[in-house]
């Protein structure tokens, strides 16, 4: 049976999750979804199966520090599956204050789940007006950030445009991979939320050459690059979903005012290596990394050139999980070249880049 | 060890087959469906078409006999708990929770009890249907059942167990500790250790007595399916890739490891439950196949459900009161039963073809 689809929708209380929710319930996409809430009939969900969850986290005896699953979820999900199969997807909105990393490691961790059901993305709605706000008074909104897959920055016409540059300024500052949408009031094509495969390593191989783009080497190498600016004009309007537009914004405001970094304290950091990669010697790094930070390493993606085989390595992982397989050969005359990205809290860009460069093949 | 085709009769529901029950008398089977059914049939070789009952708006989350002879309880995730009688018009509604799910049910054997579970809140009601008593769960609860004798109600959650007496009003908790989710509570039959299993693919358990604690941990898979053997003197499991049956005699389980049965196959072993009667247990896989092994180490019967069903888990197994029947679901929404006599003439033809 195949995997039915699970979309997170996370976001700070008051930014417009139940919105997208009955955005996503309401469309006559033909497709129906079973919903799983925090706080049940607190605002009107328009599904007709729609089950409310108490967050439960509970942790793992596995050795692993950083490992807690949602017992909640491990059961509703598991009762859900033993419908005859009557809905297309399953879509979780969490509390305004949840930690998105219990939920996507529930995914991982849970074999029964795994089995039935996969993540497909973590949407995080933000609240144009408000999030500087949050972001200086709680840690989640800015977790709910790290984690996301695709953010909805909403109520873009309660801000200005200078207002709006500086929000998505922050929110690259913490992500710096994840897709930006600006809305208002959530409108947003729902094939740019839904079925994205985020966590699929395929789907990550699929959007190889752009995947945290070749563009990320301006990352790294183009500090020099200082003349984008022009393209957060072009992006006010709410259907904006060009990547290329936001990849360029995240990466001048990463890189050119970090004057204007509030106390976030979870950054991104992408890495590239054009030397093929000795497989030992990744995993071995990755195993220390996760070991020793895995409780900072929010997410990780990674698309390797490993030496000696003609294949792409995808990688991927949350917290100390990390999941990774050879899934197929570089293009002829493809540019193979290594790339690796870390969302993560305290991360160290220069000890990172070093132990990434040691993992080249002699 | 033989592969056969020993199917007395079938039947094919037409929706996931999501759990199987007998009542405690072992005279009626009932097998839940993933369209909200329940389909009711005498527990028999006689077993002929079965009776449909609309129970749930959506699912049976849980399926137990009922307090009332010849009776089911069934939970669901629209909030009813039913007891439905298969000679009856229609199953009666015991109790309602709006927008809760009642996750796990379970009377006691004497009749006089039963139970469930609505998240974190455990009620106990009497067999007339009055509410004895609540409590509430660390967390929402894992498992529940009676002792054997009635006396006890076991529920397991989040770092443990607590253990209620079924005569005491306050629903005051014996708690039993250990870290981490607990999922399924089985008793031993002579009620002095409870056992349940962990979210870590492990079992653990409690020596009422003196509260010694046992472990048992190497399991491939979560396990949803334990079953004591008559006497007690095995706890067969399921979670691995063969039937994993920990003895408890002879100062076990401390110290001794399990008897392994049925094949080494990839696939894991997903429901066993143990014969009324006699040393032997019957297990069902993760691919449809059943496997009937005796403890003595005398010859399994691997039994092959048909070509059409295979690669469907089993999800139910039930021995009916005599021993001489077992029912078997599938994923797949078909259900087998097998007797004494069609397997042993399964095994006969075999032995005269080969």
């Amino acid at each position: 049976m195949e995997q039915i689809p699970v979309t997170v929708l996370t976001g700070y209380l008051g930014a417009g999750k139940t919105t997208l929710l009955n955005r996503i319930l309401s469309e006559p996409h033909g497709k129906k979804y079973a919903v799983i809430v925090n706080e049940f009939g607190e605002a009107g969900i328009d599904g007709d199966l729609v089950v409310g969850a108490d967050e439960e986290i509970f942790e793992m005896n596995n050795g692993c520090i950083c490992c807690t699953v949602r017992g909640d979820l491990i059961r509703i999900i598991s009762g859900l599956m033993k419908r005859a199969r009557n809905f297309d997807g399953i879509l979780i909105e969490t509390t305004g204050l949840a930690d998105p990393g219990p939920v996507a490691q529930t995914f991982f961790a849970d074999a029964d789940v795994a089995s039935k059901a996969k993540l497909d993305s973590i949407v995080t709605v933000v609240d144009a007006k408000n999030l500087p706000q949050r972001l200086k008074d709680s840690n989640e909104a800015e977790e709910q950030i790290a984690f996301a897959d695709v953010i909805l920055l909403n109520k873009t016409d309660l801000v200005s445009a200078e207002e709006l540059k500086k929000v998505e300024h922050a929110i690259r500052h913490i992500n710096s991979f994840a897709k930006i949408i600006h809305t208002e009031r959530c409108k947003v094509p729902l094939d740019q939320v839904l079925g994205l495969g985020s966590f699929d390593l395929n789907e990550i191989l699929k959007h190889e050459p752009d995947f945290l783009g070749a563009k990320e080497e301006h990352h790294h190498h183009g500090h020099e690059h200082h003349g984008h600016h022009h393209h957060d004009e072009d992006c006010h309007d709410e259907h904006c979903d060009n990547p290329e537009h936001h990849h360029e914004h995240g990466h001048d405001h990463h890189h050119h005012e970090h004057d204007h970094q509030h106390d976030s304290t979870i950054t991104s950091i992408s890495l590239t290596s054009d030397k093929p990669i000795n497989i030992d010697k990744f995993e071995a790094w990755m195993g220390d990394l996760r070991a020793n930070q895995g409780p900072d390493l929010l997410r990780y993606k990674g698309i390797l050139d490993v030496a000696g085989s003609g294949q792409r390595l995808a990688i991927q992982g949350v917290h100390m999980m990390m999941e990774g397989s050879n899934l197929s050969p570089w293009k002829e005359n493809a540019k193979r070249q290594s790339r690796l990205v870390f969302i993560g809290r305290k991360l160290d860009e220069k000890t990172l880049r070093d132990g990434f460069k040691n993992c080249a093949a002699a | 060890m033989r592969q056969l085709s020993a199917i007395h009769r079938q039947w094919n529901f037409g929706a996931p087959i999501t759990a199987l029950a007998t009542d405690h008398a072992g005279e009626w089977v009932a097998a839940a469906l993933g369209d909200g059914s329940l389909k009711l049939l005498p527990a028999s070789a006689e077993a002929g078409d079965a009776k449909t009952v609309k129970l749930h708006n959506g699912i049976s989350l849980s399926l137990a006999p009922d307090a009332l002879p010849g009776c089911f309880l069934s939970g669901g995730d629209d909030g009813k708990l039913f007891s439905i009688d298969p000679q009856a018009d229609a199953p009666a509604l015991l109790a309602e929770h709006k927008n809760q799910w009642i996750d796990n049910v379970a009377s006691s054997a004497d009749g006089k009890y039963r139970a469930y579970t609505a998240g974190k809140n455990v009620y106990l009601l009497n067999e007339k249907n009055e509410v004895l008593g609540t409590a509430q769960l660390p967390s929402s609860a894992g498992g529940l059942a009676f002792s054997p004798n009635g006396k006890r109600l076991a529920a397991s959650h989040y770092n443990g167990a607590s253990l209620f007496w079924t005569n005491s009003k306050d629903m005051e908790a014996v708690k039993l500790l250990w870290k981490g989710s607990h999922l399924g509570v089985a008793w031993h039959p002579d009620g002095k250790i409870l056992m349940t299993s962990l979210q870590e693919n492990a079992l653990h358990g409690w020596r009422l007595s003196d509260m010694n604690e046992m472990r048992m941990q190497g399991y491939a898979a979560k396990i949803h399916s334990m079953s004591f053997t008559a006497k007690g003197r095995y706890l067969a499991t399921s979670g691995a890739d063969q039937i994993i049956c920990w003895p408890y005699f002879a100062g076990g389980p401390w110290g001794k490891g399990p008897l392994t049965l049925g094949s080494s196959d990839a696939r894991l072993v997903s429901c066993v439950s143990a014969h009324p009667k006699d040393e032997l247990v019957a297990a069902g896989y993760g691919d449809g196949m059943i496997v009937m092994a005796p403890l003595d180490g005398r010859m399994e019967v691997l039994i092959h459900p048909p070509v059409a069903e295979t690669g469907s888990a089993v999800t139910g197994l039930c021995w009916n009161k005599e021993g001489d029947c077992l029912f078997a679901a599938l994923e797949s929404g078909y259900m087998m039963l097998f007797t004494v006599e069609s397997v042993q003439k399964a095994v006969a033809h075999a032995a005269t073809n080969s």
